[in-house]
Order: C-alpha cells, then sequence, then structure tokens
C-alpha cells in the first residue's frame, strides 16, 4: 500500500495543527481523538515515514521503560503469572527507562525536521520490538499514550526472536537490554547495543541530541584492538604509526554515524551549523598526538565526521562524559560502560570484537 | 444434515477425529488451493507418485490444523471442539474425484469431505455445512461468502516456507478497531450501506469463531502452542490497534503477537510473519499481499 506523503505543518512540540491535509490513499481516518489520559489536542498526528527513507531506531520495552518489577515477577513465576500480573496492571503507565531521554531528543529533533522540511520523510522513526506478548501490549502503549511519545510503529512477537522484524524496517540501530538478542542483530550487520538501567541519570539537554561513540571496536573494526591485546602498548603505537594512512576497517556503528551525519547536513544547509540540534562526540582512549591520527584520517576518507573527538590517551572517560551529558554514548567495553553508568551518563554496551573475549580488568593498565 | 437436492458430496472416507459435528469448527477450503491441479496448467513439479497431485499453497494450513486437532486430542481424548476441514471443488469430474481422494490418502489428510457446488449455489453449500470460516487464495470468492456473513480469509502463500508445525492465524485489525461509531469508520465512495450491512452480518459470525479459535487457543500455554493467533494493524495510529487488541479479547481471543504497520509497507513483514491464513473484512488492507508465490 503506498501512502502520498502529505503536508505536515509542525508545531514545535511535534503534533500536527489541524491544518494537515488529508491523504488521499488511506483507507482509515488518522482521527484517532482521545486517548484514556486525555491527550486530546489536533485531530491527525504526523504520518510515520516510510522505513527506507527515515533512520529507523528499534527500541524494546526493557530499556524504553522501567520494568524491573514485571522482570521479577517472570523470573520468580514464570511466564503466565508474568502476564497475568501485567494484565491486571494495564492501566498503570511504566517508568522512564534509560533509552527514554534518547528518544524524546530524537522527536525533538523531528520536530525541527519537519519545520524545515514539511514535504521530507528524513526523520527518525521510533518502532518498538518486543520479545513480549500481545498481552503486554496494551499496556505498553497505554504507557506511550501516557508519555505522549510519537511511536506509531510496534512489534510484540510473542516470544520469536525479533531479529527478522528489525530487518523488516530498514531499522539503522536497535536497542535492548538483552545482549544475547543485541549480538544477533550485530551478526546481521544491525547496530546494536545493550542498555541498563542506572542508578542514578544525569540531566540531559532537551533541545540539543547528543551521541557520543567510543573509536575502535564501535566506529571502527576491532583490528587495532586485538594488537593491544595480543601485543600491548608498545607494539599498539608501533602499529598504528605504521599504518598511519591505511583505513581502519569500519565497525557496528559507524552506518548510525553516517545516517546522524545526513540529518545534520539538513539543518547545516538551512543555517543551523552552529545550533544543530545534534551532536556527536568521538571519546577515545587514543591519544591525539600519535594513535589518534589514524582514527581520524579514516573519519575523513568516509566522509565523516564528529562534532568533537576527545582523545584521553588512557585517562578514565567518566569525568569527560559527564561533562558531555550524552543521550547515549556507546563503547565495547563493558569497564569502559559500568564506569561511565557510575557516574550518571547513559552508555551502552556494544558486544563487538576481541573485548568481548578478553574483558578488562579493573587493575591493568588501560592507557594507548 | 441439510443438503441441497443438487449439491454433490463426495466422501473420502478419512475417519474423523471428531466426536460431536455439532462443536466441529468447519473450514471450507477450495479444493484448487490445497492442491495443484493438473489439468489447468504445467505441473510445476514431478507429481508425487501418478495419480497424486502435487500440494498447493493451502496444504501446510491443513497440516497445521491437524497438528491442533492432535494436540487438543493429546490433551483430551474426548475433546470435542476440533477442527473440520472439508474442500470445496465446482469441478464434477469422476477423475478429479479419484485423484483428489488419492492425494488425500497419500498425504494422511484429515479430510472427510469433498463439495460440488458452483456459483449459484456457492452460498447455500458454506451454508448447509455450517461453514464456519471459508478460504481461498481468490478474492472475489472471498468477498463473496463475507458478502452473505460467511467469515473469509485468504490463504497467504509462501509455498514450501509456510510452517507446517504451529498454525498460524493473522486478523487484521484496521477495522476492528474502529470504535461503535460510525463517522470513525473509513471513509471513501465505496462504504455505503450495503458495505456497512456485510460487516455487521458477518459480525456475529466472525464473533462466533473468534471464540472458539480464543477457547482452543487457551488449552495450551503460552509457550509451544500450536495455534497462534496474531493481530496486525496496516495504516492506522497504534490506538485503533490497542483497540482491536481489547476487542479480540473481548470475543475470547488473546492474540500472541502484534504488529502495528502505520503504513510501513506490509510484505516484507508478513513474509516473515508467516501465517497460514489472513482475516481482513473487505481485503481493504491487503491489497498487495501476494497470494500465491
Amino acid at each position: 500500500m503506498s501512502l502520498d506523503s502529505r503536508q505536515a505543518v509542525a508545531t514545535h512540540d511535534g503534533r500536527a495543527d489541524a491544518s494537515v491535509a488529508a491523504n488521499g490513499d488511506s483507507k482509515g481516518s488518522w482521527g484517532d481523538t482521545e486517548d484514556s489520559y486525555g491527550h486530546s489536542g489536533p485531530v491527525n498526528k504526523p504520518k510515520s515515514p516510510k522505513p527506507e527513507n527515515a533512520v529507523t531506531i528499534a527500541v524494546s520495552s526493557r530499556v524504553l521503560f522501567r520494568t524491573e518489577t514485571e522482570q521479577k515477577v517472570f523470573e520468580e513465576r514464570g511466564v503466565e503469572e508474568y502476564l497475568k500480573y501485567q494484565v491486571e496492571h494495564e492501566n498503570e503507565p511504566f517508568a522512564p527507562g534509560p533509552a527514554f531521554p534518547f528518544v524524546k531528543a530524537l522527536e525533538t529533533v523531528n520536530s525541527q525536521l519537519r519545520e524545515l522540511y514539511p514535504d521530507s520523510e528524513e526523520l527518525f522513526d521510533i518502532v518498538l520490538v518486543t520479545y513480549n506478548h500481545a498481552h503486554v501490549g496494551v499496556r505498553l502503549i497505554n504507557t506511550i499514550n501516557y508519555h505522549n511519545l510519537f511511536i506509531e510503529r510496534f512489534c510484540m512477537t510473542g516470544g520469536s526472536s525479533p531479529i527478522g522484524y528489525l530487518k523488516a524496517y530498514h531499522t539503522n540501530l536497535y536497542l535492548s537490554a538483552d545482549a544475547e538478542k543485541v549480538r544477533e542483530a550485530l551478526a546481521e550487520g544491525i547496530a546494536a547495543a545493550t542498555m541498563f538501567t542506572p542508578e542514578k541519570l544525569i540531566e540531559v539537554s532537551d533541545t540539543q541530541l547528543r551521541v557520543a561513540f567510543d573509536g575502535d571496536a564501535v566506529l571502527f573494526s576491532d583490528e587495532s584492538e586485538r594488537i593491544f591485546k595480543t601485543h600491548g602498548l608498545d607494539k599498539f603505537f608501533e602499529h598504528e604509526k605504521e599504518h598511519e594512512n591505511k583505513l581502519l576497517d569500519h565497525g557496528p556503528l559507524k552506518g548510525f554515524l553516517e545516517a546522524l551525519g545526513k540529518l545534520q547536513k539538513k539543518f547545516y544547509e538551512k543555517g543551523h551549523r552552529l545550533d544543530c540540534p545534534i551532536r556527536t562526540y568521538l571519546v577515545t582512549a587514543r591519544s591525539a598526538a600519535s594513535s589518534g591520527i589514524r582514527a581520524l584520517k579514516t573519519l575523513r576518507a568516509w566522509g565523516l565526521e564528529t562534532d568533537e573527538a576527545l582523545f584521553l590517551a588512557g585517562a578514565p572517560k567518566g569525568p569527560m562524559l559527564e561533562k558531555i551529558r550524552p543521550h547515549i554514548y556507546f563503547d565495547d567495553q563493558m569497564f569502559h560502560v559500568e564506569g561511565a553508568a557510575e557516574m550518571g551518563t547513559i552508555a551502552a554496551h556494544v558486544p563487538y570484537g576481541i573485548a568481548q573475549k578478553h574483558p578488562h580488568k579493573k587493575d591493568s593498565s588501560k592507557s594507548k | 444434515m441439510n443438503t441441497d437436492d443438487d449439491v454433490k458430496q463426495f466422501v473420502t472416507g478419512v475417519v474423523s477425529l471428531q466426536k460431536d459435528p455439532s462443536r466441529a469448527v468447519v473450514i471450507a477450503i477450495s479444493h484448487d488451493a490445497v492442491f495443484d491441479l493438473k489439468e489447468e496448467q504445467e505441473p510445476k513439479a514431478p507429481a508425487a507418485a501418478s495419480g497424486v497431485l502435487n500440494p498447493g499453497p493451502g496444504f501446510p494450513f491443513v497440516k497445521a490444523v491437524q497438528r491442533v486437532n492432535e494436540k487438543l486430542v493429546e490433551k483430551n481424548p474426548n475433546e470435542t471442539l476440533l477442527f473440520d476441514v472439508i474442500l470445496l471443488s465446482s469441478k464434477d469430474r469422476p477423475k478429479s474425484q479419484s485423484e483428489v481422494a488419492n492425494s488425500i490418502k497419500h498425504y494422511g489428510l484429515e479430510i472427510t469431505r469433498l463439495c460440488f457446488c458452483n456459483n449459484e449455489n456457492f452460498t447455500s453449500v458454506l451454508r448447509s455445512n455450517k461453514v464456519k470460516l471459508f478460504l481461498s487464495t481468490n478474492t472475489d470468492y472471498i468477498t463473496k461468502a463475507q458478502d452473505t456473513g460467511v467469515p473469509a480469509a485468504l490463504l497467504y502463500g509462501q509455498r514450501g516456507t509456510a510452517t507446517l508445525d504451529q498454525l498460524r492465524v493473522l486478523f487484521i485489525g484496521d477495522s476492528l478497531g474502529f470504535s461503535e461509531d460510525t463517522t470513525d469508520r473509513p471513509k471513501d465512495e465505496d462504504t455505503g450501506e450495503d458495505q456497512l450491512q456485510s460487516v455487521q452480518l458477518t459480525q456475529s459470525s466472525l464473533e462466533d469463531l473468534v471464540a472458539l479459535i480464543g477457547e482452543m487457543r487457551r488449552k495450551f500455554g503460552r509457550e509451544n502452542s500450536p495455534l497462534c493467533a496474531c493481530l496486525m494493524t496496516v495504516c492506522s495510529p497504534r490506538n485503533v490497534c490497542v483497540r482491536a487488541l481489547k476487542r479480540l479479547r473481548a470475543w475470547g481471543l488473546e492474540v500472541d503477537e502484534a504488529f502495528c504497520l502505520a503504513g510501513a509497507p506490509q510484505s516484507r513483514l508478513l513474509a516473515h510473519i508467516q501465517p497460514h491464513i489472513l482475516y481482513d473484512h473487505g481485503l481493504q488492507y491487503t491489497l498487495d499481499v501476494p497470494a500465491l508465490s
């Protein structure tokens, strides 16, 4: 079914005006008036973009919302009790989870993109992909309504693997609490990361989406990590210097950085370079003077850039991230993810590469 | 059972597990959907054996239904709520009859009868056999059945990939999720009184069917069930999907899987969901579904 794109005049909070033109092709009217939380407002919401045009972010229910209580019921009492519990509490919305600020920030960017490019479908599209059974669906949608999120697409797979659905939706990034599912997605070439519920969360910007990436084994392949792990620091430096002009291979999150870059360019073209609502950061343990050069040259050769590149030369990432306050920070090493989370940064683990086989020990040298 | 004088029936000799015909969930399916007809086209593959037809797109459905029956009887040997599959054919030729009978035997299908019908008596054949659900790959026949109040669904055909282990039923929820208020309904010019009437006619039979499927579903646990019910909304917003979920629940069926597409292309997702059958009243939302592949 093809639906024509239609004029959507967005107000700054992302909701379309009543003056939205009707879609001649649609069989159903978008007229969905009041939901049970009394969010009425305009009758027509902006239409979801076609998956192939949008940057599709798939989130699971456990990272979008806090579901620890329910998780406990599932683990202790089994699936039937868990489903019963969910249905009993259907009208109680969940609290926001670790991916919530990120999703909200994506929506902010969307509303600005809609203002600048009303006919474009190059937007973020957030899809809820969960292997929950559809019983839980009512509670999840009630929660989406309660928090006024713009998530119109979802997949509740009733226990089967969501990976096939991720591909069907042209997913650009998948966030889940389940490391196994994340690994499966990565194996299928889909950028993915595991998120954890932090003890504390520091406040993040509500006007600018900030995404931070580690370098090796996230944006780049883990080839250099391998050298470091097998032959140590000196060999690593030597290797990087020798191969300074040889491009690093790409890592699992390169495509996502690319997608962000495309959207950033749309803001630049309308004169919003300085106040662009998307900002990207490279936060790497490489050092600026030496090993960092190869990383920068690689990015440049790919036609990509990050707004800021922070070369820590082995210093802990926590304090730097605390200053940046990203909505999400991707790292392949649990050590760094945990360190960041301790300081309240929203960090996501990318279970890719050699670091998964040789996890970092807290007391060993970490400078690169 | 009342049959019209000119309706012929062919009893296959297969002994059904059905102990109580009044509780049977009778499903009628075009015989050319279950088997590949050799007379009409070049065979796509050599026949399994002589006098035996090759499987058609509806074949996995029949096998999957059989498995549900087996599992139901396993749980309760005196189970009366079982599926009863009958074939419909417009061909009344002895050759075709014996081919069908041989094929049924060859594949071990639990089909008790083959009914012959034509355009004129099609709907009365459905009625007299108390058909609760009609299946076809032919959208005209589906519409025809729906117009007379018999729930009818599309056989989803991805030859060779459908599972035989689990019966997968998909409901398209866009029309299920509209509220009672008719201002909510699709606003195209075709929606006249006839359309609304046919929806209402089929509605109560659909409710019955959904209640029966729900009852069957409840006999199995959440996991490893031989029967799986799915809901999909194609172009409606999320609250319509939720209303459809609740409506099915009110009728007695808790679906296992739910998908809200909000305009995303269906075919890739359907290819992954792999339902055996797609229920879409008026076939409004399944225009680009591949019925045969």
